[in-house]
């Protein structure tokens, strides 16, 4: 039996797997204490401990320790000279004419920062040997100075040459052998020193808290009786046994959005899809990715709570576009739609739950693409009038009807997705025309034809169970490991061995890790180059693809990244200007044993075809309205609205939708 | 003809978007460290008739700007007069521009042969030749600050592209490899905004997207009315002095008479010094941009489109031959240090109009740090532009170490610089404690940053000031602390003065220090768990 239980913001969800086919369940959240949830999933859903050979999770302990400041006390040890470094930040402002800004503030505090006296040159060369007996001596007066937990380290140009930093490591183990110590060169080894330090102190933060979490749920786990396999998803859409998450939680910082995509890169894959756009909507925003290939395009870099963090995760774009997003007139007229959420408390004003804002769900009842007798699948009660009250104001202002105004706040929502989409693809040089729309989250699937049509993407996939999709995703996901590096490498064909033989240096690491971990599967391999122009400072991503590495040319690799940049850029240089390499981020991915078939669930069927009177995009419209189970393999015309358990799918004019034979359903535009 | 409601929201964000994303493909495509780290550079996307509708939040005093710089090509060409493929140019300051090293690069867009708009970028340059690399800080002219381009039009395929413009470009310029691909990557970044443009105007045609575009430019100036109208009427007067003109050690004056009227204000610098001998002086768009940008922040919201509308409302005036309005050929490279005080002298008249909305006088002041080396292969040009402690609120401490507010340039990172420049290392980049000035709220804290050098034939540049005034503390507060430079040489200290070149030998430590902002209200009534906590991070001097 396999258990997939992911945790999040207001349900914890649970998938799971057995011979006898595919159950969920979905209870509150308990965000004190997460784990109390997953077990309260385990038992909703009636699953006896003993027999999970493999449970997998996924939680937002690591971003709530951030978002909430409760993570270890860390104390940081740097290069002397810069010891301010996380103060400094980068000497810019995110808010341009804001006359009282403040930078984000770090996770350290000064008094916990202490000057180690050491120094290397850019090419790792050592300026100033690191003292050994001086150090020690440093190291217990700091660790003195206060109750830390966990330890950071963060030299100038260890990307370069970690040596000073396992050195100092070394130190603080002696001295405090349980303290937990993390290097700014084994977590992320790339240059520019405060986006590695802040991602450096991140890690140690989140690390005792991970570590303590993890370790109370596999002991809660244990005495129920669990003696399978415990692996945590991580943000880069890969999953880690979770012994050895609690050595490297700053990977599991965004593993939550991470499961959704993968739970939709699987869902459809099956039925042949491999280049899709995602769009997760639910009450407070939306996040969308790009998947090219059927594998989750990676960002080098993010952010959380404005500080910045450097390890691979899924390039998701998120934008306040949600069902409670709220509907507004700003001061100079302008109609606009977020990003302020009502959020689930109050939540929108039809929950009657005090919401007094017109929101995005709101207007869905008023122009009736949902319905208050089959509010999530009509087990929740809604108040439409509360609904047409809260727009009236926003009505007159405009001098449109209820349903105009409504229409129109919930395409200006619909565009605000859009973009988000369009920064995935558009902006990274791919023509979303190439992809399908997966739509999942309680609203994505009402939304996701009319976005479709603004990008010109033909067709629209939704997945089976498309609520629990992040939790299917758990188990769907494979074993991953990155290992990053900073080597600059012109490319050429003197070089380009020593550039091969680095690709295969961290693939040997990544591939050695898994296998230490006991993770045996044939592993495939992810690798892409950080390449730019000489001259220029900021890096292309180049993937290697399947490209055999024994093959690579230098000119091959110049066409590669020339190819990279005109897509992004619009230009490239004229073949033969240098290029180089500057970093190299590669993962092993080992598949899970087997696959899973997760499929659709047969809920009841619903009555004779009903009729649903709506106003969309400015029309009266009468749309049939159907469970998703009357849905068959030849295609019904919309409009449609099709009732489909958590969500609703809105089929509007022009398209149809069938069903698959791999479950999803499928909304096409007429040509 | 009025665009439904649901359009114009969407055309407005598209378009701030499309400009934002010229920006980004700016920084990531550019070649120099000024501009891919520091990000000293700006987008705008501007309406057929050439008047700015949206533009990038990177730095206000380019952004304000763009419209006097585009104006003045448009006087010798026409709108009607452009074609596809053409591109106009203007780094004058004595035509619309600000100072040489910032290049307008603009781009006519094109649907079906009619012109729709015009999109624009601007690069500060890392060199425009000149008298010296990167800075000459004794120019006694803008000739001897480098190559001029007056407003003109040329071919992208015939004159640049290997062509003749290309070309005499790259033989003026000391880093030509670095200088070519920044204005390749304004190409760039202009084609990427003209894509956007088009495609929105094919999806929701050419007209409604005009109509759009023509509301966006109402839609700035109704906000910022607005804002003005809650501002009680009446004449505010405001002042701030410079330390010197560079030579001698008079303090020179910048002064402001705000007449607020309703819904519209009228700012005059009537008063203010005559322009000086040295790169000390403020181009008129430069002063305008500035005078506008400190409105904007003091009175409005931060979400207000920064637009050619917003504009409208707001009317300045120097008096001709001023530092804020000079006649040519008077040099202007440290045009922002002007800038600032005007930034200054309009927000000590807005206290007395809105006491409330105000903050102290913070470091505000650019302080450019060029260090250069002639090698075999030729120069190595690294300039870095420091801002310092913002001033504090009536609720807030002013932030450290930023940039100040007409500029939002990045630091580059220690690891780029000493890969990029091998011929220094960064010894110290640290908060300098005590440097904000005392108050109930603290001013923000300068940095020091201290340099080894470590070839021969090394040069600094720089220019700054609060070297001798310090920015004034607000309602009982303390001033923050001055800027100071110097070099420390075989165990001595040598004095460098805040606009000079110096030549530097290996092993001397170049010490840049910059300076904190004034505090707000007296210390005294300083939260204890405010004090205890400077205490304990080890930040001194903000005690009663």
């Amino acid at each position: 039996m396999r258990v997939g239980i992911e945790v999040g913001g207001t349900f914890t969800d649970l998938v799971v797997v057995d011979d006898t086919g595919v159950r969920t369940s979905k209870v509150p959240s308990t965000p004190a204490r997460p784990d109390e949830g997953a077990m309260n999933a385990i038992d909703a859903a009636g699953i006896d401990p003993t027999e999970i050979t493999e449970l997998v999770h996924g939680s937002t302990v690591a971003t709530n320790a951030v978002l909430e400041r409760k993570g270890a006390r860390v104390c940081l040890f740097v290069t002397k000279g810069t010891r301010d470094i996380l103060l400094l930040q980068r000497h810019d402002r995110a808010s341009i004419y804001d006359l009282r800004y403040r930078k984000p503030e770090p996770v350290v505090p000064r008094r916990d920062t202490f000057e180690v006296d050491e120094r290397l040159a850019a090419d790792g060369r050592v300026v100033r040997a690191l003292d050994e007996a001086a150090s020690e001596a440093l190291v217990r007066d700091a660790l003195a100075q206060g109750d830390y937990q966990a330890a950071a380290i963060c030299f100038l140009h260890s990307y370069a040459d970690p040596t000073h930093e396992e050195a100092l490591a070394r130190i603080i183990r002696a001295v405090a052998p349980e303290m937990t110590v993390t290097c700014s060169s084994e977590v992320t080894r790339e240059f520019r020193e405060y986006e590695r330090a802040s991602t450096t102190t991140l890690a140690a933060y989140v690390q005792p808290v991970i570590a303590g979490y993890v370790t109370r749920f596999s002991e809660t786990l244990a005495a129920r009786g669990f003696a399978g396999r415990f692996s945590i998803m991580q943000s880069n859409g890969g999953r880690m046994p979770a012994e050895a998450m609690a050595r490297n939680a700053i990977a599991a910082l965004f593993s939550g959005p991470a499961a959704g995509v993968v739970g939709a890169v699987r869902g459809v894959e099956r039925a042949g899809y491999r280049d899709l756009i995602t769009l997760d909507m639910g009450g407070t925003s939306t996040d969308v990715s790009l998947i090219a290939d059927g594998e989750p395009e990676l960002a080098a870099m993010t952010k959380i709570d404005g500080l910045p963090v450097k390890t691979p995760v899924v390039d998701i774009v998120t934008v306040g576009a949600g069902g409670g997003s709220i509907a507004w007139a700003d001061d100079g007229g302008l109609l606009r739609a977020g990003p302020r959420s009502a959020g689930a408390t109050p939540g929108p004003a039809c929950y009657g739950r005090g919401g007094e804002l017109p929101t995005i769900t709101d207007a869905h009842l008023i122009r009736g693409t949902l319905r208050s007798d089959t509010f999530l699948g009509g087990r929740m009660d809604v108040d439409a009038e509360a609904s047409r009250r809260v727009f009236a104001p926003l009505a007159e202002r405009f001098g449109l009807s209820l349903e105009e105004i409504a229409d129109s706040a919930i395409r200006l929502a619909e565009a605000n997705i859009v973009r988000a989409i369009q920064q995935v693809s558009t902006e990274r040089g791919r023509d979303p025309r190439d992809y399908v729309l997966v739509p999942f989250g309680g609203a994505g699937p009402l939304h996701a034809a009319r976005v479709a049509e603004d990008l010109n993407i033909a067709t629209v996939v939704v997945p089976p169970n498309a609520g629990v999709l992040s939790a299917a995703g758990l188990l769907l996901s494979d074993h991953v490991h990155y290992r990053a590096r900073t080597r600059r490498l012109r490319v050429t064909a003197e070089t380009i061995a020593e550039i091969r033989a680095t690709v295969e240096e961290l693939q040997e690491e990544a591939r050695d890790y898994l296998a230490s971990l006991g993770i045996e599967a044939d592993a495939r391999f992810a690798r892409v180059l950080e390449m730019r122009y000489v001259g220029q400072a900021f890096e292309v991503a180049v993937n290697l693809g399947d490209r055999v590495l024994g093959d690579l040319s230098a000119d091959d690799l110049s066409e590669l990244f020339a190819e990279a940049h005109r897509r992004i850029f619009e230009f490239a240089k004229p073949h033969g200007d240098p290029v180089e390499v500057v970093s190299f981020r590669v993962g092993a991915k080992a598949p899970p044993p087997e696959t899973v078939t997760v499929k659709t669930q047969d809920s009841p069927s619903g009555s004779a075809e009903r009729r649903a009177r709506l106003v969309e995009r400015g029309e009266a419209l009468d749309a049939a309205l159907l469970p998703r189970q009357a849905l068959g393999v030849s295609a019904l015309p919309g409009p449609l609205l099709i009732e489909d358990g958590s969500s609703t799918i809105y089929v509007p004019p022009g398209w149809s939708a069938r069903l698959d034979a791999t479950g999803n359903v499928i909304l096409e535009r007429e040509s | 003809m009025a665009v439904s409601p649901v359009d114009q929201a969407v055309i407005t964000r598209a378009l701030i978007a499309a400009a934002d994303e010229m920006g980004v493909k700016l920084i990531r495509s550019a070649h120099s460290p000024v501009v891919r780290e520091a990000q000293d550079c700006s987008a705008a996307i501007m309406d057929r008739e050439g008047r700015v509708v949206a533009q990038a939040d990177l730095i206000p005093i380019q952004l304000g700007s763009v419209t006097h710089t585009f104006r003045a090509c448009l006087e010798l060409h026409p709108l009607e007069t452009l074609e596809e493929g053409d591109f106009l140019i203007n780094n004058d300051p004595y035509a619309g521009g600000q100072h040489l090293p910032d290049i307008f690069l603009f781009s006519p867009i094109f649907l079906d042969g009619t012109l729709i708009g015009v999109t624009a970028t601007v690069v500060h340059h890392i060199d425009l030749g000149g008298g010296a690399p990167g800075l000459n800080p004794n120019a006694g002219d803008v000739h001897e600050e480098g190559i001029t381009f007056p407003p003109s039009r040329y071919s992208v395929e015939r004159d640049w592209k290997g062509g003749p413009f290309e070309r005499l470009v790259r033989a003026n310029v000391r880093m030509p490899e670095a200088t070519i691909g920044d204005i390749n990557a304004q190409f760039a970044a202009n084609a990427v905004g003209g894509e956007r443009l088009k495609d929105l105007c094919r999806k929701f045609g050419t007209e409604t997207v005009f109509d759009a575009m023509d509301e966006m430019l109402d839609y700035s100036e109704r906000r910022i009315r607005a804002a003005i109208s809650a501002a009680p009427d009446g004449v505010y007067t405001g002042e701030a002095w410079l330390d010197d003109d560079g030579r001698g050690e008079e303090p020179v004056p910048v002064r402001a008479t705000l007449t607020i009227d309703g819904d519209a204000i009228a700012v005059d610098f009537t008063g203010t010094a005559d322009q000086v001998r040295t790169n000390m002086n403020s181009p008129y768009a430069s002063s305008i941009s500035s005078a506008i940008a400190c409105i904007k922040a003091v009175l409005t919201d931060p979400d207000i489109p920064f637009n050619e509308g917003a504009e409208r409302a707001i009317t300045v005036t120097a008096p001709y031959g001023s530092i804020l309005n000079p006649k040519p050929p008077a040099p202007v490279r440290a045009r922002l240090l002007p800038s600032y005080r005007v930034v200054n002298s309009v927000m000590n008249a807005l206290a007395k109009a809105v006491p409330d909305r105000v903050i102290a006088p913070g470091f505000d002041t650019t302080t450019v740090s060029c260090l250069s080396h002639r090698g075999e292969a030729g120069y190595n040009i690294y300039l870095e532009i420091f801002g310092g402690g913002f001033g504090a609120g009536a609720e807030n401490d002013g932030c450290d170490a930023v940039d100040s507010m007409l500029s939002n340039c990045s630091n580059i990172p220690i690891e780029a610089m000493e890969s990029d420049y091998p011929f220094f290392r960064v010894d110290d980049y640290s908060l300098r404690s005590a440097s904000g000035g005392a108050g109930r709220q603290r001013g923000g804290m300068g940095f020091q940053r201290i340099y080894r050098i470590l070839e021969e034939d090394v040069t600094f540049a720089t220019y700054g000031d609060r070297f001798r005034i310090a920015p004034e503390g607000v309602f009982g507060g303390a001033p923050g602390a001055k800027a100071e430079t110097f070099v420390e040489r075989g165990g001595q200290k040598i004095p460098l003065a805040s606009k000079q070149q110096f030549p530097l030998i290996p092993d001397d430590r170049l010490v840049v220090r910059t300076g904190g902002g004034g505090g707000y209200g007296p210390v005294t009534e300083r939260a204890s768990t405010l004090v205890s906590s400077d205490e304990h991070d080890g930040f001194e001097g903000n005690v009663a």
